[in-house]
């Protein structure tokens, strides 16, 4: 090779080897498990602040393969005191999680590069923010901490873009929620507990990336405690952990996506106790659990199909796998268009008839009186008594972003039901009720509500002269 | 050199020029049209797909076939299927699954029979508007039968010797003689009916229907079966089927002790506030007891978080135990467990089984199973063992094969059309296919069947409930009609099923521009006017016709005065397309509307679009003037006489495909020839 060759192929050497070191951008993760693992705090789970549950003091992520498990965990935040809650970006290439920095540290969000493993920090709010969610659209949700608001909120959700900017709160109601996962629909499904007026057991709420149609997808009764985030599968199916009340042991839950209120079913045994759930393959889930009561929750594979947990994949003698990621490119869901303008100062709900109730069934006949009126119930007071139409229609124009409960009255006065769960409007929503505590799968009739023959009766009655931007017509 | 280097400097200079402008305008005039400023810069992509030149379309274009009913014979040997974009009627080896002839028919085939003795197959032929008698054993057609307007399903009578034909744009039944081939007679049926059924007992005859009972908004939605005894070959009844439209098909059982109807329940009289838990649209099937006083019990196939939309044909096994239903919007087949039916209603009271009819979990007791096709799955039929079923995939050009034993598609028949996909095909399947709705509570057909409209007036409500009712309006040939919507709102297409299409209407994430590419292209360029046989046949005007369109182009009115220009009718519906394009008042604003002009909405094939008017208030044509024309605002008509305005309603029936106008007529001829 003549000289001047050589210095050409040397040169193109060397620019190949630069382009594919830089295509290749470091080390993938991909195929590998994320966890979080935590040292047993031995602190009571609080389901209320997320102490002891969500929020574990010095935990950690790392990298196992579960193609090797005899080799030592990579661990992916040696630089933080305690780093929890991995989400995984849809390309597989990276993952948002919670994490203190430093030990007097709040609760915040970071996402780290998994070629690079190089971290920055999403939220920089003196509040806790935990619990994060990729959302299409380059944004995420998380449940920020807005204890002593005036909502009477434990945790709130909020949305930002992924680089912390654009914070918008989507809850307003007296609720706390955590755990959140976005659903292949688009939608958000969270851990959802009422703490005012009184604690009520936890459920799984739906509800829009713009906080709108919030609505219960399924609750676990009295006899379980959800204490996982839910994960879609592809086999239409949505797992999670539900702890026993009677045996205080976590078992593996499922329920269909396209019946979530009446198909849960208990994927798993009651020999082990199960703590934490994540998508593995078509037919297989990833989970954490441990057969005796001392002993640490380690990570496992198991057959959805057949019900059968498979072999250890990693376990530790020091820490507890809280939480699981499986590393690999997957469908994002929906981004769903919103219907929110900001510059709306209320909401529009229709009630069809609120005399339709679920309290009253056709075997029992439909015997409670008819409603007169309904009062509309803020967090500290009424907001107000609208009378309902003869066909028990209701059609209301509500302050937006505020909670409400609904109960009916009697022409006396007295209760006839109610009040239900906390509602709250986003700006410009527009959303409908069949009735009153009525059964969740009927869908309405198709009948001409005569409440919307008029115009729409002001939430809270006395809120008058609302500034309200005038809405285009489609 | 020196030359050549200026003159490649003056040639860049200029494309540099030419370009940086260029692309600037392309750039606002693409966000014009798309009403976004993101969509891609795609010269091709409208002017290629979108242009009305026959060359270009030719070339751009492909001929598919459009499966559409499928017959069996009794041997279960051979499937005759007819395919609705080709004309023809295609003959297949079941068993080696191959194409054994092809058939001329008339245009648009919809469905096929067999008589009892396999010779003869009866071909009905939407628009031409007769059925093909083909010898089976010639392979050829040997006789052509009259129908009415828009012939669709049809049956023998119990004895064979009649011919029922439903006349689905002309709303009623020709009763043919087969001995002599003349119509004997014509009994009416309800709006827009398709589908026939004789019962088992060979007694009672039923017709679908898809287009409700045309009330005022508010009022109930009513769709009537038609009730025809055989024996008599006269009406017996109109059946009701309340909340319910779009019935297109309905089955037996082998007992006769209930027949079941494909239904969609609408809930256009509810405003438009959400797609979640089945606010916009619900799909199912109705039971129609055949004992007692004939209760019809409504049940849904939908689900809590899942749909399953625009059910089309409905077959029952031999056995009576299982129901099929093509669930067209979602590619799927939905069985029905019959004995669950029955159960179900055994157990219910009436107060419960009107719980029923609204209730999305109710369809985990009888729905057993959901089977995937390829796209749009139409006709079924089962072979005579019932080991299978076969599939008209409409939009796929192929014949799927299901296991009934396994319920899974096992195979296809290639009916041998091109394997591309056009632009204008995917824009098709996307139209008819709800995967772009939230849960797939609808697909565009639902409310827009055969890109035409179901008929019904809706409450949009993106601003408030209650106001700006607005009745559906047709896709045929919209394309040259902008601006779009009653409020004109939408400059294109491609604004009208952009952002705010999925913001306020599908709740879903909007198309991927491509698809909406291909939609938009669909909906401009694919769809076609059938012709209107029924009040122009042949573009020969009747007398009255002529006489009502001497009063649509009049300048003078009775008494001789010039009739101002803004009120006549040929300024604001001139030819091709019958509108000027522009908005107007034409004073039927009511206190429940915003205060808007709206578009002048093209007048083409105006007879198949009732009711009228932005809100759907007038019945009929006549209405609008004689109930709501009194102000002379929506053109000069007061002065006329009872019968010029008669004439004129006979002209404005008489307004076919701007095809017409433009001298590109031959999609409007009646093609059949007989043999």
């Amino acid at each position: 090779m003549s000289r001047f060759n050589k210095h050409y192929f040397n040169i193109l050497f060397f620019s190949v080897s630069v382009i594919l070191l830089t295509a290749c951008g470091g080390n993938s993760l991909e195929g590998k498990l994320i966890i979080s693992e935590a040292p047993p705090s031995g602190v009571q789970a609080d389901y209320i602040t997320g102490e002891g549950w969500r929020c574990l003091p010095e935990s950690r992520l790392a990298a196992i393969d579960p193609q090797n498990p005899s080799a030592a965990p990579e661990i992916l935040t040696k630089d933080f005191y305690s780093a929890a809650m991995p989400d995984l970006s849809y390309d597989g290439e990276r993952i948002l999680f919670a994490a203190r920095k430093e030990k007097d540290d709040p609760w915040q969000i970071w996402e780290m590069n998994l070629r690079n493993l190089k971290s920055r920090q999403v939220t920089k709010t003196n509040e806790n923010c935990i619990d994060p969610a990729y959302m299409p659209g380059d944004r995420l949700v998380f449940s920020r901490s807005v204890l002593n608001d005036s909502l009477k909120a434990g945790y709130s959700l909020f949305t930002s873009n992924i680089d912390g900017s654009d914070v918008k709160r989507i809850t307003f109601n007296p609720h706390t929620y955590f755990a959140s996962t976005l659903i292949k629909d688009g939608r958000v499904l969270t851990i959802s507990r009422q703490v005012y007026p009184s604690v009520t057991e936890a459920v799984v709420m739906v509800l829009r990336p713009d906080g709108t149609k919030a609505e219960l997808f399924f609750d676990t009764g009295n006899k379980n405690t959800l204490i996982s985030s839910c994960h879609e599968c592809d086999n239409g199916k949505i797992y999670f952990i539900g702890r026993q009340s009677d045996t205080g042991k976590g078992t593996i839950m499922s329920v269909d996506y396209n019946r979530p209120l009446n198909s849960m079913k208990s994927v798993s045994g009651t020999d082990k106790d199960f703590l934490s759930v994540a998508k593995l393959s078509d037919n297989s889930i990833a989970v954490s659990c441990r057969t005796d009561n001392g002993g640490r929750y380690e990570l496992f594979g198991f057959d959805t199909n057949t019900g059968v947990t498979g072999s250890k994949i990693y376990g530790s003698a020091d820490y507890d796998v809280t939480d699981i990621v499986y590393v690999a490119p997957y469908i994002r869901p929906r981004k769903l268009p919103s219907e929110v303008d900001m510059g709306v100062k209320t909401g529009l709900i229709l009630c069809q008839n609120i005399n339709v109730t679920g309290m009253t069934s056709p075997e029992a006949g439909f015997s409670l009186p008819l409603a007169d009126r309904i009062e509309i119930m803020g967090v500290d007071s009424s907001l107000g008594m609208v009378k309902v139409e003869n066909d028990g229609s209701v059609y209301l124009k509500v302050a937006a972003d505020i909670p409400f409960r609904i109960r009916t009255l009697d022409a006396k006065g007295s209760v006839v039901n109610g009040p239900g769960g906390w509602y709250y409007l986003r700006p410009n929503e527009r959303r409908g009720c069949i009735g009153c505590h009525e059964d969740r799968e009927m869908v309405p009739a198709n009948r001409y509500a005569v409440a919307v023959s008029k115009n729409p009766v002001a939430v809270p009655v006395h809120y008058e002269g609302i500034k309200e931007k005038e809405v285009e017509l489609e | 050199m020196r030359k050549l280097i200026v003159s490649v400097g003056v040639i860049a200079v200029l494309l540099v020029l030419v370009f940086i402008p260029g692309k600037k305008w392309a750039r606002e005039h693409v966000n014009y049209k798309t009403a976004v400023n993101d969509h891609s810069l795609n010269c091709l992509n409208c002017h290629l797909y979108n242009s009305k030149s026959p060359l270009i379309s030719k070339m751009v274009n492909r001929d598919y076939l459009s499966p559409m009913n499928i017959a069996v014979s009794e041997d279960g040997k051979k499937l005759f299927v007819t395919a609705q974009d080709a004309d023809k009627l295609f003959v297949i080896d079941a068993a080696e699954r191959k194409i054994l002839g092809k058939i001329d028919v008339g245009r648009k085939p919809h469905s096929v029979i067999l008589d009892n003795t396999g010779s003869n197959a009866y071909v009905t032929n939407q628009w031409s508007d007769n059925v093909s008698v083909i010898d089976l054993a010639e392979m050829k057609v040997v006789d052509t039968l009259s129908t009415g307007n828009g012939p669709a399903g049809l049956s023998f009578s119990s004895d064979g010797k009649v011919l029922y034909v439903v006349n689905s744009y002309s709303s009623d039944l020709t009763v043919i003689d087969l001995a002599s081939g003349i119509e004997i007679t014509r009994l009416n049926t309800g709006n827009n009916p398709t589908g026939i059924q004789l019962s088992p007992n060979g007694k009672d005859l039923y017709v679908t229907a898809r287009r409700a009972v045309i009330t005022p908004y508010g009022e109930p939605v009513t769709t009537d079966l038609t009730l025809v005894d055989d024996q008599s070959r006269r009406l017996k009844s109109f059946l009701p089927v309340e909340s319910a439209y779009l019935m297109e098909n309905i089955a037996f059982t082998p007992s006769g002790d209930l027949a079941l109807v494909t239904l969609i329940r609408p809930k256009n009289l509810l405003p438009t506030l959400q797609v979640e838990k089945g606010w916009m649209m619900n799909h199912g099937f109705g039971v129609i007891e055949q004992k007692g006083d004939g209760r019809i019990i409504q049940l849904l196939t939908d689900e809590p978080q899942a749909f399953y939309p625009d059910p089309f044909d409905i077959v029952i096994t031999g056995d009576g135990k299982r129901a099929f239903i093509s669930s067209s919007g979602v590619n799927m087949i939905t069985v029905i467990d019959i004995d669950s039916v029955r159960n179900l209603i055994a157990e219910s009271t009436p107060e419960m089984l009107s719980l029923w009819a609204n209730h999305l979990g109710i369809s985990s007791r009888y729905v057993v199973k959901r089977i995937p096709t390829g796209a749009n799955p139409k006709g079924l039929a089962l072979s005579p063992d019932g080991k299978y079923l076969y599939v008209a995939e409409h939009l796929n050009d192929m014949i799927g094969v299901i296991s009934t034993e396994t319920m899974e598609r096992t195979g296809e028949i290639e009916l041998g059309s091109s394997s591309r996909v056009t632009v204008l095909r995917r824009g098709r399947q996307l139209l008819n296919n709800a995967g772009r709705t939230f849960q797939t509570q609808y697909s565009c057909y639902t409310c827009h069947p055969d890109e035409h409209e179901d008929g019904l007036m809706y409450n949009m409500a993106s601003k408030d409930m209650g106001r700006n009712i607005t009745n559906t309006q047709s896709l045929r040939e919209i394309g040259d009609t902008p601006p779009f919507k009653w409020s004109g709102k939408n400059q294109t297409v491609y604004k009208q099923d952009g952002m705010r299409f999925s913001t306020v209407l599908t709740r879903t994430e909007q198309f991927p521009y491509n698809d909406l590419d291909a939609i938009s292209s669909y909906i401009m360029r694919g769809n076609h006017y059938p012709p209107n046989l029924q009040f122009n046949p042949d573009g020969v005007l009747t007398e009255a016709q002529e006489r009502g369109k001497i009063i649509f182009e009049r300048t003078r009115d009775n008494n001789g005065n010039e009739i101002p220009e803004n009120n006549r009718c040929i300024t604001c519906h001139p030819a091709p397309y019958y509108t000027n394009l522009k908005f107007a008042d034409v004073n039927t604003l009511t206190a429940s509307d915003d205060s808007i002009l709206f578009d002048t909405p093209h007048l083409n094939n105006i007879f198949s679009s009732p009711p009228y008017l932005h809100d759907g208030r007038a019945k009929t044509l006549e209405e609008i003037w004689t109930l709501y024309g009194k102000t002379d605002k929506h053109g000069m008509v007061n002065d006329m006489t009872k019968g010029q305005l008669n004439d004129l309603v006979e002209y404005l029936k008489s307004l076919r495909s701007p095809d017409y106008e433009s001298g590109n007529s031959k999609i409007q001829k009646a093609s059949f020839n007989k043999e």
